[in-house]
């Protein structure tokens, strides 16, 4: 994946283009609860969700058992799923199972070495916001939407595969 | 052989637009090459040596008359003239400039070819058996699926990024000719379904594959191997590369272990969404008929005349054709290794004239093996003597089909940055020492393969004799492995004896072949039966020298 423009400042893009501004905060482990959209770290997550009332965000690192949270989706509007370097591809697992197994259908972000490059295959993994480093997000979501109209297999973007096309129903 | 729809050629012309607008922007110096690198890899675009190297993708290397011509004309224009026939039926192009990339592409594409995913830890190029559909021990034709598995695996968002390459090898007759113990997952086609394998490699440290399933239905393949793919993408090692390949996951976790993981998530995957229907695996089948058999009137006595008048073409018979699944044809290989030149070579000429071969006598189809050779599958018996003469002229008559000058040799130092030896120069001393017909003939089947260090692109683990380059002190020496094979006996070769110097190793070889001359019981027993019954240890003392 190309290190294009990855020294640009991360910005919040929609999957549709809009860039927004990021009202998240992502809190320490020992931080207060108070803050209005805080994110949680995995761990504390699936330890004091059950126990907590209204809706957060989550972060999930690579490494983290994202099916461990299915008890606690209703309490999540947020899931940021860490990029910690392009080449490592775990977050695209957790994406789909988030999306097609577990039916999560809040805010799916991915963050950390996020560039232009990946977005078709985030987006396809049913990613719908970014923290992209690059000069220009929306003409970067726009060049990803336009690289591809078709996809040989299913994923988690509801397109269809190109033998359901061949062979329509 | 299977032809694109406009789905697969708006697919490759989608890429290759892509591809074009960032050479564009390299040559521009709006990338750096450490921005252009990644890019370029997903095309198949290497940075060798000296030069850039093109490898182009030849899906299960089934190949037609015409896309060879476009290698041909490849090479004369924008190559030095010859390219590279590779382990994983694939060509590379050794000499390119940046700037023709884009043009090849489109070339390219304009006879149903691409580079796409030939390098990158994603899913390779599946291989497969080279006389699929043709072989007379055939249970089922793999071509279809492994068809299926391309279009699967093509672009497949989750899986761009995995640990590591990922290489899958499909065979559906009972002799196992694509090594299907030593790929991240091996699929053998049975009456009953897929038996499943996972986990072999080579590189440094060489696994075969475990039997993780057996009977798995063809209409669910897709959603299996999701699965897995799924589980090595989440748990494989990412923390070093030399790890990070599907065998050490399936060695950590157990075999068992890993099936099990790989059963539990298939259970949660939506399956009809994955699997394509009996009506696309219909439809892949039907580019995959038997030939329309020329009924070309067959006389075994002007075979035998044509035979007895003319040694080498008699020699050529015997090795390198094999029984076809009708009893007038056979398949023919070509051999690219011809005494003292690079394994896997042809030039332009060459490739217009195995095509003209593949035209007038074989239905204009080819194939690469990973012995790195090209056969024709299908040619009538009557044919025989014509094509011998055709290819003959064009210096692609040498009879040494599995014998052991029909080496694999990596690229080695002479091309090849991470080497620490050279492998050709290495092949070609070989091929010259035993370029006696009668002896190579003599000592029988003998695979013999090289690597120019020990991530083993030349499959040494799994030669009858592997030979692998090492530095030392920055001196080039070889290790001789001796009990490999990558059959359906599949096992992996040991290292045997000290390190030798390149000029050691010809005369190692000749006292090693002296010594199974005399011990084997007979001309059946193969060198890796005799290695068999006697142990390695009895072969150790010939490889060096008499004090
Ligand atoms: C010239 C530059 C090349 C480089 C830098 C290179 C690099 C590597 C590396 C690093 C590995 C070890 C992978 C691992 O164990 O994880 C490997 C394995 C392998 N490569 Fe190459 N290679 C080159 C050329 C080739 C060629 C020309 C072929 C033939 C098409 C080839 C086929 C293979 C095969 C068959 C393996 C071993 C099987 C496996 O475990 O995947 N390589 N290569
Ligand atoms: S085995 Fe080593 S020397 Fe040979 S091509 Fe592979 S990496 Fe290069």
């Amino acid at each position: 994946m190309s290190l294009l423009n990855s020294s640009h400042a991360p910005q919040l893009v929609s999957d549709q283009g809009e860039v927004n501004v990021n009202g998240w905060t992502l809190l320490a482990d020992d931080d207060a609860l108070g803050v209005d959209q805080a994110v949680l770290s995995f761990g504390r997550a699936i330890n004091e969700l059950d126990g907590l009332n209204g809706r957060y965000g989550v972060r999930v690192a690579p490494g983290d058992d994202v099916r461990k949270l299915a008890p606690f989706l209703s309490k999540v509007a947020l899931i940021e799923v860490a990029f910690p370097g392009y080449r490592d591809g775990r977050g695209y697992s957790t994406a789909r199972i988030l999306r097609q197994d577990l039916g999560f259908d809040g805010e799916l972000r991915a963050v950390g070495d996020v560039l232009r490059d990946q977005l078709f295959w985030m987006m396809r993994c049913g990613f719908n916001s970014f923290l992209l480093k690059d000069a220009d997000p929306a003409g970067a979501i726009r060049h990803a939407r336009s690289l591809y109209t078709h996809a040989y297999q299913s994923a988690a973007d509801g397109l269809k595969p190109v033998w359901a096309l061949r062979h329509p129903a | 052989m299977y032809q694109y729809d406009q789905f697969d050629h708006a697919m490759v012309a989608a890429r290759n637009a892509e591809f074009k607008d960032q050479v564009e922007r390299r040559l521009k110096g709006e990338l750096s090459e450490d921005q252009f690198k990644p890019l370029r890899l997903m095309n198949g675009l290497y940075l060798q040596l000296h030069a850039y190297m093109l490898r182009i993708a030849v899906p299960y290397g089934v190949l037609s008359s015409r896309q060879m011509r476009t290698f041909a004309h490849i090479a004369r224009t924008y190559d030095r003239d010859f390219g590279h026939f590779t382990t994983r039926q694939n060509i590379q192009f050794n000499w390119i400039k940046l700037a023709d990339t884009p043009q090849i592409l489109e070339d390219l594409a304009a006879v149903e070819m691409h580079a796409i995913q030939t390098s990158g830890n994603c899913i390779r190029n599946t291989t497969t058996d080279q006389f699929a559909g043709a072989a007379k021990d055939e249970i089922d034709d793999p071509r279809p699926f492994a068809e299926l598995i391309r279009q699967w695996s093509t672009f497949h968002p989750e899986f761009t990024f995995l640990p590591r390459k990922f290489k899958i090898a499909i065979t559906g007759a009972t002799r196992d000719r694509a090594a299907i113990r030593v790929h991240d997952i091996g699929l053998q086609l049975t009456d009953k379904g897929f038996d499943v394998y996972v986990g072999g490699g080579m590189g440094r440290t060489p696994h075969l594959g475990h039997l993780i399933k057996s009977g798995l239905p063809g209409d669910k393949l897709l959603s299996y191997l999701e699965a897995a793919l799924r589980v090595y993408n989440r748990y494989g090692r990412r923390d070093n590369i030399y790890k990070a390949r599907i065998k050490i996951l399936v060695s950590a976790l157990g075999p068992q272990e890993y099936a099990r993981q790989v059963e539990e998530e298939w259970a949660t995957l939506d399956q009809a969404q994955i699997d394509a229907p009996h009506a696309e695996i219909a439809r892949i089948k039907s580019f995959f008929p038997q030939p329309a058999y020329a009924e070309k009137p067959f006389d075994v006595a002007s075979l035998e005349r044509a035979k007895a008048a003319d040694a080498g073409f008699a020699r050529w018979v015997r090795n390198n054709t094999l029984a076809h699944r009708r009893d007038d044809h056979v398949s023919v290989t070509i051999s690219l290794k011809p005494t003292g030149l690079p394994p896997g070579d042809a030039s332009s000429a060459q490739m217009d004239a195995m095509a003209d071969a593949a035209d007038r006598f074989g239905y204009g189809e080819l194939r690469v093996s990973h012995e790195q050779n090209v056969i024709l599958p299908h040619v009538a018996k009557a044919d025989l003597y014509e094509l011998y003469r055709l290819l003959d002229q064009n210096g692609l008559s040498s009879a040494n089909v599995g014998k052991i000058t029909d080496m694999i040799a990596c690229p080695g130092l002479d091309y090849c940055s991470l080497a620490n030896a050279r492998s050709i120069p290495l092949a070609q001393d070989i091929s010259q020492r035993f370029a006696d017909a009668e002896l190579t003939d003599k000592i029988g089947d003998l695979q013999i393969k090289i690597s120019g260090c020990i991530n083993a692109c030349g499959h040494h683990h799994v030669g009858h004799i592997g030979i692998l380059g090492v530095d030392k002190q920055g001196e080039e020496f070889y290790q001789i492995l001796l009990g490999g094979r990558a059959d359906e006996q599949a096992a992996l070769g040991v290292i045997t004896g000290k390190g030798l110097s390149a000029e050691a190793v010809p005369g190692a070889l000749e006292r090693l072949i002296k010594l199974y001359l005399e011990l084997r019981t007979d001309e059946t027993e193969r060198f890796i039966d005799t290695v068999g019954r006697l142990g390695r240890e009895a072969f150790a003392g010939a490889l060096h020298e008499p004090a």
